[in-house]
Formats: structure tokens, sequence, C-alpha cells
């Protein structure tokens, strides 16, 4: 821009409602960000492994990501709230300009909201790898899980011919889950570990996850499967390496 | 562009017979016609049909009954209501008179032309408006019934046989009344006034695709008494295959809708492209038009799939076929590819539309010219092209082909874009605008908030391993709704508000439509930011009862509910009242520039004395800057 130029149009910030819009993008950057972060993280729980942890850190970076632009739209709509507003039955004057593009605006949003999108595709990409990567462990145990109208039977493949209806896992070791189903279409969810996969029927499908803290956490099925799918759930326990050799013993297996 | 006053007048004498018979058919003699067909179909397959004993994949021949009566009641009903008239005459070789074209565009009939196979676009899109609202009701009272049962711990009043059956119906339903909701009443009404046309392209396929769906209607309905859709509306084979008879409802449902929407979509589509006025380029074209086309010709590859999904799920059923059985090499897998290859474009039907109604009356209430009209349709294009390459977002977590993850996370990322654009052209427009504060533009700024919740949390949800946390639980059903109803309802309750002068000649109650707004938007976003909640703790979807932990959140999204409840009746004793005695409109009450304004109240049969010709955008408010 020329010097004659900028004497005639002063800065755009300048302006009062540009001013105000710029500070309350601050302010609702801010809170937008803090208020929805928090609460869907808090909302999550607890995590019980590194899986679920990284879906929780994702939502909590995309969300600050995003608080910017949704703080700039919240933003500029409540400048132009908070200026006169007219009632009425008939019009209110023509704004004082014809104003019907500006390349300036639209190629800095299209940039942005680019750089925005590809930050997003890259980093799940990057998680996306690690979590297909760790199917492929050979130091992972196996698990069968087979669902049927509505249970859900674990096979303990590597532990001999162990079945159990409750899913017990020791901690910190890798696990590979070989998911089918005996009729309808079913989905295994570890609901504090974030991993769910369909269970179809005729096929076997894989996911895998390494349980990090011990306890008990819910399996619920995730996808309407008839009559009681609402009470197709059942309990996993993470226990020490030591309880789980104990338990596989206890139901007949070899540990 | 061909009118009826061009066409020679046939000598009266020749037609006065044959007029008598397409005189007497209207929605009562469709409804009996379908009743007797249905019934006729069903005997006669009861009686030629063998009766399956040899222990195949078919456990009895209800299904085949109950899909033959189906199709005995369509061909029935289409007869009855007179959509056979004219392929019927042409097959004996001459065309309808002039008298029988003025007749079928409802001339001089008063209230009865709303009950008949009328061609006039406006009826149409009144018999659209009506038709979307009475849908809108059905499933808002299903939805009513679910958060009623989910309203406290442990379950409800409702056994889980009749609560899947109305969470699938509930779904089905509204996903058809939404998918019609702007293209339906305002594509119909509206679109051919605003370019100008005197009415759409193929007037009788305009009537088809109306009366198809009412024909449609019935067979959902008749789903309730055969035991229900308790499969959710996705209807996922192998679980659809155990479903009850009603389950043939559902499918020859979709089926006939499938054909109404590609019958529409051909014929809009036709219409903006060859009937646009003179000199309405397409620089000067208005933007809602855009988005018509849009969602409509989205529905044209799209619905195909839709069809073609519900036919081999009915071999399925009825003559024993394997298409999605793996007994018999086939694959519950195709099934969901080709549910969602139509699955994915429809929610951009639905949107679409809405949000160019929006942007269509931003700059109305704003006085000032749309900003950024070419990023605008860039954004509109951009998600269309997009949106028919991202379907197996749907299917991350079913383990069909985890190597296509990765691909389908790009693509459906990369909409994320173009609906940026939809953004910045709503929010560039209402900035250093002259606000004028109606229901329709309050409409926007809760579209903007609405949609912004309902495209953050997509993102979240396009992202795979975010997914594998999130897929299948509530937190996606509430995902859904403030896209699909926080965003597209919000810009189809707008779009009312603001033809409804054109349509009905009244204004829409002032007081009512705040009230309603209020009521619905306050309680829309109570309501499903509980979902969010529940969905995030690990609610999943489609569950009658639930754990303890999820009570607080159920019970908000309960309330929340029942405040879209009131606001809706509201809204509904709105349109009711100020239809019958709402204060006379003027011929232009918002002084907007598009055409549909300047045409008088009640618009005329054939819309324009001489067809205007354009010689600029409908944009041009604002003092020009000295």
């Amino acid at each position: 821009m020329s010097d004659l130029e900028t004497q005639k149009r002063p800065s755009v910030f300048a302006r009062k409602d540009v001013k105000q819009t710029v500070y309350l993008w601050v302010i609702f950057t801010a809170i937008i960000g803090y208020v929805s972060a928090t609460v869907q993280a808090r909302s999550m729980g607890a995590s019980a492994s590194e899986t679920m942890s990284t879906t929780i850190h994702m939502i909590r970076v995309f969300t600050w990501v995003v608080a910017p632009v949704a703080g700039l739209i919240a933003a500029m709509a409540a400048t132009t709230l908070i200026a006169k507003m007219h009632f009425g039955d008939t019009p209110p004057d023509e704004a004082d300009h014809q104003i019907r593009n500006s390349p300036r605006a639209t190629s800095t949003w299209l940039i942005v909201s680019s750089l925005l999108c590809l930050f997003a595709v890259v980093w799940g990409t990057i998680v996306l790898q690690r979590d297909n990567a760790a199917i492929l462990d050979p130091a992972a145990m196996n698990v069968n899980v087979t669902g049927q109208q509505w249970v859900w039977n674990f096979d303990y493949v590597d532990n001999g011919t162990v079945r159990s209806a409750d899913l017990y896992l020791p901690v910190n070791k890798p696990v590979v889950f070989h998911v089918t189903s005996k009729d309808v279409i079913h989905s295994f969810w570890i609901v504090q570990m974030g991993i769910k996969i369909d269970a179809n029927p005729g096929y076997v499908t894989e996911t895998s996850v390494t349980p990090n803290k011990i306890g008990i956490f819910d399996i619920r099925c995730a996808e309407l499967c008839g009559l009681y799918h609402a009470f197709m759930q059942t309990k996993v326990h993470v226990v020490s390496q030591a309880d789980y050799a104990a338990w596989i013993k206890s139901q007949g297996g070899q540990a | 562009m061909t009118t009826m006053m061009d066409r020679p007048a046939s000598t009266p004498g020749h037609s006065a017979p044959k007029k008598a018979l397409i005189e007497r058919l209207n929605i009562f003699t469709a409804f009996g016609l379908g009743i007797i067909g249905a019934i006729v179909f069903w005997y006669l397959a009861k009686a030629i049909l063998p009766a399956n004993t040899d222990g195949s994949y078919i456990k009895s021949n209800r299904d085949q009954y109950v899909l033959l009566a189906m199709i005995g009641w369509l061909i029935g009903f289409m007869t009855g209501i007179g959509a056979l008239v004219g392929p019927f005459r042409w097959l004996l070789g001459k065309d309808l008179s002039h008298e029988e074209n003025l007749f079928y565009a409802g001339k001089d009939q008063g209230v009865k032309r709303y009950f008949r196979y009328t061609t006039d676009h406006k009826v149409v899109g009144i018999q659209y408006l009506v038709t979307t609202m009475v849908v809108f009701f059905v499933g808002g009272v299903l939805a009513m019934l679910i958060r009623t049962n989910l309203g406290h711990a442990g379950g409800g009043w409702l056994q889980p046989q009749t609560y899947n059956a109305i969470v699938g119906m509930h779904g089905i339903i509204m996903i058809v009344a939404t998918i019609i909701m702007v293209t339906g009443p305002f594509g119909n009404f509206i679109m051919p006034i605003m370019i100008g046309a005197r009415d759409m392209a193929f007037p009788r396929l305009n009537a088809l695709s109306l009366w198809l769906i009412i024909a449609a209607i019935p067979c959902i309905l008749s789903s309730i008494f055969l035991g229900g859709i308790p499969t959710g509306w996705v209807a996922y084979n192998p679980l659809a295959s155990q479903g009850p008879p009603g389950q043939d409802g559902y499918i020859m449902f979709i089926c006939i809708f499938a054909l109404s929407t590609m019958v529409a979509g051909a014929n809009i589509t036709t219409t903006v492209i060859k009937m646009r006025a003179k000199g309405m380029t397409w620089n000067r074209t208005p933007i809602f038009i855009y988005g018509v086309v849009a969602s409509v010709a989205l529905a044209l590859p799209a619905f195909p799939f839709f069809f073609l999904s519900q036919v081999l799920s009915a071999m399925d059923r009825a003559t024993g076929s394997t298409f999605y059985d793996t007994r018999g090499g086939g694959s519950g897998w195709l099934y969901e590819n080709l549910f969602w290859i139509m699955g994915h474009p429809e929610v951009y039907v639905i949107l679409i539309p809405a949000v160019a109604a929006l942007m269509e009356m931003a700059p109305v209430f704003t006085r000032r010219p749309l900003f950024s009209f070419n990023m605008a349709i860039m954004g509109i294009a951009g998600i269309s092209g997009l949106s028919v390459l991202v379907w197996a977002h749907h299917m991350y977590t079913t383990g069909w082909a985890p190597l296509l993850n990765g691909p389908f996370m790009l693509t459906t990322e990369l909409i994320s874009i173009p609906t940026g654009l939809l953004f910045l052209v709503l929010i560039g427009t209402l900035w250093r605008g002259r606000l004028w504060m109606t229901m329709p533009t309050a409409s926007i700024y809760a579209l903007l908030w609405n949609f912004m919740i309902g495209g953050v949390t997509g993102i979240y949800l396009s992202d795979v391993p975010i997914d594998g946390a999130l897929h299948g639980s509530m937190f996606v059903t509430a995902h859904f709704h403030y896209t699909l109803m926080g965003a597209g309802l919000t810009g189809a309750i707008a779009s009312l508000v603001y033809w409804f002068p054109k349509m009905t000649g009244r204004m829409f109650d002032k007081t009512l439509s705040w009230i309603g707004f209020w009521f619905v938007q306050i309680g829309f976003n109570i309501a499903f930011i509980g979902m969010f909640l529940v969905g995030l703790a690990g609610q999943p979807r489609r569950v009658g009862s639930y754990a303890a932990l999820f009570d607080r959140g159920n019970m908000i999204t309960t309330g929340g509910a029942y405040l879209i409840m009131s606001g809706m009746l509201v809204l509904l004793y709105g349109v009711i009242s100020s239809w019958t005695h709402g204060a006379k409109a003027p011929m232009n009450p918002w002084f907007a520039k598009t055409l549909e304004w300047s045409v008088p109240n009640p618009v005329p049969l054939e819309n324009f004395d001489v067809l205007p010709v354009v010689t600029s955008d409908a944009y041009g408010y604002g003092k020009a800057q000295s």
C-alpha cells in the first residue's frame, strides 16, 4: 500500500468496531478454549490406557486450536449485535457501504483454515499409524472376542482353552483382540481405554491396546444389535501380571 | 419457454368425457384405490406364491406378502391420484388437451387443488410444506417418547422392543423430513419465481415427486403395526434381516422416497439450468438457487445407492438371496458401504439448502450486499464435491478396510475448508451491516452458534483415533443433531417465517415467532450439550436404559427436549393462526430484491404476466460510496 493510500485510509485496527472485536476475540478464545477443553476432558473421565490418554489430549488440543476461530466468529457476531439494532416492520437505512468482497480477508481465511486442516490431518495420521503398528506387535498377547446376542465371550488363546464372560487383562502388556460375532454386528468397546471395533459375523477384525492402570473398567456394545443391546455390557478386570497368571491357572490354563 | 397459453386449444367436445375422469380423482380415490391395491396384491400373493417349507434362509412368506401388498398400494395410490393419466394418454398417442392442462395446473379450483395431482409449483410447494410439518410432528412425538423414556435411570417405561422400534422410526422419519424441509416447500414454491420462470421444467414430474412421498408415508407408518424398525434408522444387515415385517415398511418407504427424490432432483436441476429469466447469468443467480441445486444434484448420484441397498435388502428377506449374509457369501459391509455412499452426501443434501436460505436472507436483514458471493459458491461446490468421497468415515471402526481410514480422514477433514467459507460469508455479511432484527436474522446467529459446535465436534469425529473412543456413543447423536437440527432445521424454520408472506399472503405472527425461536434454541442447546457430556462419558447410542453415571446428563437432555417441544408447539400454533387470520402481507414485506417479491399476493397462476429481464444480481443493498 502506498503512502498516499495509507493517509486516506487509516489502519483498520484504528476503527472502533475492529478494536472492540479484537478485545472480544481474545476474551472469547480464552473462555471457549478453557471451558470446552476442561468440560470435555472431565466428562471423559479417567483413562486406563495410553490410547485413551492420547484421545483426551487430542480433543483438548483440537479444542484449543479451534478456539480462536470460534472466538473470532463469536467476537464478530457479538460486535454486530452490540451495534445499533433495528426492530420494526420496515427496514432500517441501507448500510453505508456496498462492500462485496475482500480478497485479503478471504485469502487469509482460506490459508488459515487450510493450515488448521493440515495440522489435524497430519497429527491424526501420525497417531493412527502408531495405533495400527501396535496390532503387529509380536510381543502382544492375543484374546479372541466373540459377540453374540447379547453377551461377550473372551478366549485367551495364548493360555490354552480358557474362556470367560468378564475380560481379564494383565497391566502394561500389549494385547491384540481378534473380534468376531456369531449373529449380527456388534461393536466391542472398552470405554476407558478408548478402543472400539465392530464384531462382524463371518469376519475377524482386530484392534489392540495396552492397559496401564489396574482396576475394573466398562465394556459396552456400541452397535445396535437387537432387543437387549442396552444390556450387552461386561467388565474388564485389569490386574497385575502375577494376579493374571494366578487367574489363568485357576481357570485351568497355562500361564 | 413454452407456456400453456401457447398451445392450441383443442375442441371442447372432444375432451369433455375424459375430463370428467381426471376431475374425479383426488386424494380420497388415491387412498381408496391404494388400499384396494394392497388387499388385492396380498391375496394374489397368498394364492400364487408357494409356501416356504424347505428350510432356506426365508423363515416364512410374510415378507413376500407384505412387500407385494405395499407395491400394490403404491400402484393403486398412484393410479387413484391420477399420476398415470398422462403417461397412459401418451401410450394412446394423444397428449392432454389445453383445458386438461389448465385443470391439472389447478386453475379456479380453490382449496380442492391441494388434494389433487396438481402441477402448479406453488400448489406443490404448499403440499410439501404441510407434508413436511406433518412428518416433523410424527418424528417429534417419537423424539419426545424417547426422551421421556430416557428421563430417569435404569430404563423407563418402554419395553426394549418398543424403544428400539421408536428410535429407528424417529431416525428415518426425521431424516426424510429434513431432506425435504427446504427443497420441498421453498424449492418448489419460491425457487421458480426467484429465477423468473412460470413453472418447473416438468410440472407433472413435480406433482409425481410430491405424491410419491405421500404414498411412501403410510408404508413407514404401517411399520408401527408390523413390529416397528428395531434397527436404528440405518437398518444394518444382518440385524435388519432378523427384523419383523415392519422392516419391509422401511424398505418400501426408502425405495419410494428415493424415486421421489430422483424425480425432484432431475426436475429442479433442469429448471434452474434451462429456465432462468433473461439476463440471469450464473453471476446474478441468487445463492439460494445454488443451495437448492447443489442439494438435489447431490441427491441424484446418492439416492440410487439408497434405493439399491434396500432392493437388495428386500431380496434377502423375501427371496432368500444372500447379498448381506456371510453364510451365503454376502457381507454386512456391502450394506454399510451402499448405505453410507448415500448417507454422507445426504447430510449435505439437508444442510446446504438451509444454509443457502440463510445466506439469501442475510443481505436483506443487514441491508448490505452478500459478502463474497464467489466464496459462497465455492463453499457449496466444495462441500458437494467432497461429500461423495467421505462415506467410509462412518465405518472407521467397522474393520472393513483399516488401510482406507487414513485417506477417508483426509477427505473428511478437507470438508472443513469449504464449510469454513460458509461461515466466512455469513459473518462477513453480518459485519458492518445495518442489522434489522427479525426472527430470521436471529436464526443466522443461531446457525453460526449451532453449526460451529456441530462442525467442530465433526472434526473430532473425523479423526480416526478419537472416533475409536466416540463412535457409536451419544456424542455422535449430539453432533449430528447440532448440524441437522441446530443448523438445518433452524434455517428451514427461518425460511418458513421469511417466505410465509409470499406463500400464504399473510405475515407470520412476530411475537409467536420470537417465543418459538427462544424456546427451541435454548432447549436445543441444553438438550444436546447434555447429550455431548453423556456421550463423552461413554453412553452408547440407541440404548433404552443406562448406567447410573449418566443420570444427570440424561435428565438435562430430557428437560431441554421438553423446552424444544414447547417452542415447536408455539411455532405450530403460529403457523396455523397466522395462516388463517394473520395480518395481510404486502407484496414485499422485507424490501428484498429477489424476483419472488416482485409478484403480487396471491401469486397468479403463471407467476409473471411478462417474464422479467434481470440486469444485476439481487444484492445491490447499501449506499453507493460517493
